[in-house]
């Protein structure tokens, strides 16, 4: 096979001096690999490394968006990372909360997150020593070219309620990698809030691997951005875990959300659950992409997937595929996604009662939405979330 | 309290009011009957501002203002509420949060302020006994997974909760049992005031034993064919549709 060329890693190899082995490992294979080209299947509807040969600025610096007055107010651990730099002089870390910054470890082996563990600045590990208050990450992201990377262990019996907001300013990319280690029996939630400035860039990867009764969850809520990738990838590498993905696009303008999810179902007796939502206005573009993988060993498997949405437009698009790979027989699966438009006869039976269009229609779309939120931990978030959601409906 | 006249009215090219001409005075109770297809719930939806609808002549003066140019919420907020034949089930929002906003958004259209937390309780809890309702119908989702009698019952607990001026039932009849609508008549029986007025659309006259009208009007083609009294219903019962299409065949 002829390798293409790639304008894009020609341009990066320029800037790569790390001396590290993992990262300079990272990087040969990266090239060995590419980035996604536009016949990559992966990258079919979000054609980000043309987007990026063409936006793609390394080396400026933004103003930054983030103000310490709009951290979140609940008990906590605060935890500010600019531009991939743990700054523990912004930060407040309650006891029992380890955080350290250190050198870059291996990661996953796709081309995304490759690119993360070759320009990794550093690695910020995030554990747990007893059951805390939430952890709030702060990624203050204002320069062109950033690679946040944070990975999380939770041992074994340990719970962590985690909660993510990044500042991206505009013109940067952002490639942020995060994963999840998590022992028997811990339970983690990861949620966060994607209101991203409407000119940036974000590829974001996700990946929780699980170990014996543990559950996982996300909770991703998408309001804005130029253009925003989000892989998520679960393995239940064990018996009896619990994985859910739960998320909403709200999009307008000319943003285009593109959420990649797979579910790995390794080991028999687990159970997955995922809930997409997405409401697309003006010229919006969402892609959704659900993978549910059972292996041969994978008996008594639950996986049951959802993706609904609504146009609001005829200008906006979606492209929703469900893709299930199922190698053993005594499973329950399920998957099912829907497109259409906002139902005019409930519209007019509010309307008939007094409500005004707008409202019905924000009365309609915020109950389709709130399926999508019910299951997040932390009630500020939930409220942020929420009047986000009024906001761009009324 | 409303004034049709030569009401013509067309969905998708197809006409189906053809003039429509209807006095309703405040006290007075109404029924429109007539045959499957007749456009005797076009007529209820036309008056209530559904926009699938084209009027295409005629006028309709309610209370003194030309309502055809208003949007349904605009109707509403002056007083005109249609009870539906096939309430929407809306998932996701609850009849009281509904109900609550709808209210507020009305108050609100008069001057008025909203109702307060402790008093909305207060008149749903009311309202309730009327068309024996039950609380837990009303926390749950707007008519998902609702039996048809308490999908008709929560039209006629919103009616009460909104107070109209006019009141269109249309078919609130089809699919109750006995019982449902005795519950759903006496619903109505008990809100009419000599201030209201009530348009019941309706095919059979069973319906006219629990709510008796004051004049019946019989739709047939787009046009109110014949009027009387409350006899009318009951000949129409005994003799059937086939009676006045055969009137007017041969009026032609």
């Amino acid at each position: 096979m002829i390798k293409e060329e790639s304008i894009l890693l020609d341009k990066l190899k320029g800037t790569f001096k790390s001396q590290s082995g993992v990262q300079q490992e990272a990087w040969k294979m990266l090239e060995d690999i590419g980035l996604p080209t536009k016949k990559s299947e992966a990258y079919k509807f979000t054609q980000i490394t043309s987007v990026l040969e063409k936006k793609l600025n390394l080396d400026f610096e933004r103003e930054s968006e983030f103000d310490k007055a709009n951290q979140y107010k609940t008990e906590g651990s605060h935890l500010v990372i600019r531009n991939g730099v743990f700054s523990n002089a912004e930060s407040t870390i309650e006891e029992g909360v380890i955080v350290e910054s250190r050198d870059v470890t291996e990661g996953k082996h796709d081309p995304f997150s490759l690119l993360n563990t070759a320009f990794s600045s550093e690695e910020i590990s995030i554990g747990v020593e007893k059951i805390t208050a939430p952890i709030f990450i702060y990624h203050i992201n204002s320069s062109g070219f950033t690679n946040p990377r944070v990975k999380v262990s939770a041992d074994k019996n340990q719970e962590i309620d985690l909660v993510e907001k990044s500042y991206n300013s505009e013109g940067t990319f952002t490639n942020a990698y995060i994963s999840f280690d998590m022992g028997a029996n811990a339970k983690v939630t990861y949620s966060k809030i994607q209101a991203y400035n409407e000119s940036s860039f974000a590829h974001e990867t996700i990946f929780a691997q699980q170990k014996r009764d543990s559950r996982f969850s996300t909770n991703i809520f998408t309001f804005s951005g130029a253009l925003v990738r989000n892989n998520i990838t679960i393995n239940l590498d064990d018996e009896n875990c619990e994985g859910y993905m739960n998320g909403l696009y709200l999009l307008d303008g000319n943003s285009h959300v593109d959420n990649n999810t797979s579910v790995d179902h390794i080991k028999p007796n687990s159970y997955s659950n995922e809930l997409y939502k997405g409401i697309l206005d003006e010229k919006s573009t969402g892609v959704f992409n659900g993978k549910i993988y059972v292996r041969p060993v994978a008996q008594k498997t639950n996986a049951f997937q959802s993706n609904n949405n609504i146009l609001l437009s005829d200008n906006a698009t979606i492209h929703t595929k469900p893709q299930l790979e199922i190698w053993a027989d005594d499973v329950k699966c399920s998957h099912g996604c829907t497109s259409g438009q906002l139902d005019e006869d409930a519209i007019f039976y509010l309307r008939s009662r007094g409500i005004s269009e707008k409202n019905a229609k924000a009365m309609i779309l915020t109950a389709f939405a709130s399926e999508a939120i019910a299951h997040v931990p932390v009630q500020e978030l939930k409220d942020e979330v929420s009047s986000l959601i009024e906001q761009k409906l009324l | 309290m409303i004034s049709i006249k030569n009401l013509h009215a067309s969905i998708e090219d197809k006409q189906i009011l053809k003039g429509i001409n209807l006095e309703v005075k405040a006290g007075e109770v109404h029924a429109i009957m007539g045959p499957n297809g007749s456009g005797k719930s076009t007529l209820a939806s036309v008056l209530a501002g559904n926009e699938d609808y084209d009027v295409t002549e005629g006028e309709v003066v309610f209370q003194g203002d030309d309502i055809l140019e208003l949007s349904a919420e605009e109707r509403a907020r002056l007083g005109i509420f249609l009870a539906f034949q096939y309430p929407v089930e809306i998932p996701g929002v609850t009849t009281t949060n509904f109900l609550k906003t709808a209210l507020n958004q009305i108050r609100e259209s008069r001057g008025e302020k909203p109702l307060d937390a402790v008093n909305f309780l207060k008149t749903m809890k009311e309202k309730m006994k009327l068309v024996e309702i039950d609380q837990a119908l009303l926390s749950r989702s707007l008519n998902e997974g609702f039996s048809g009698g308490e999908k008709k019952r929560n039209e006629i607990f919103q009616m009460a909760m909104l107070e109209p001026k006019l009141s269109i039932l249309d078919e609130t009849d089809s699919g109750l049992d006995i019982d449902a609508l005795r519950i759903v008549a006496n619903g109505v029986n008990t809100l009419k005031s000599a201030d209201n007025a009530t348009i019941v659309v309706t095919h059979y006259q069973r319906l006219l034993d629990y709510i008796v009208p004051d004049f019946v009007h019989v739709v047939y083609n787009g046009k109110i064919v014949k009027s009387g009294d409350k006899n009318l219903a009951l000949e129409l019962e005994e003799k059937g549709y086939d009676w006045i299409k055969g009137e007017v065949a041969e009026a032609v």
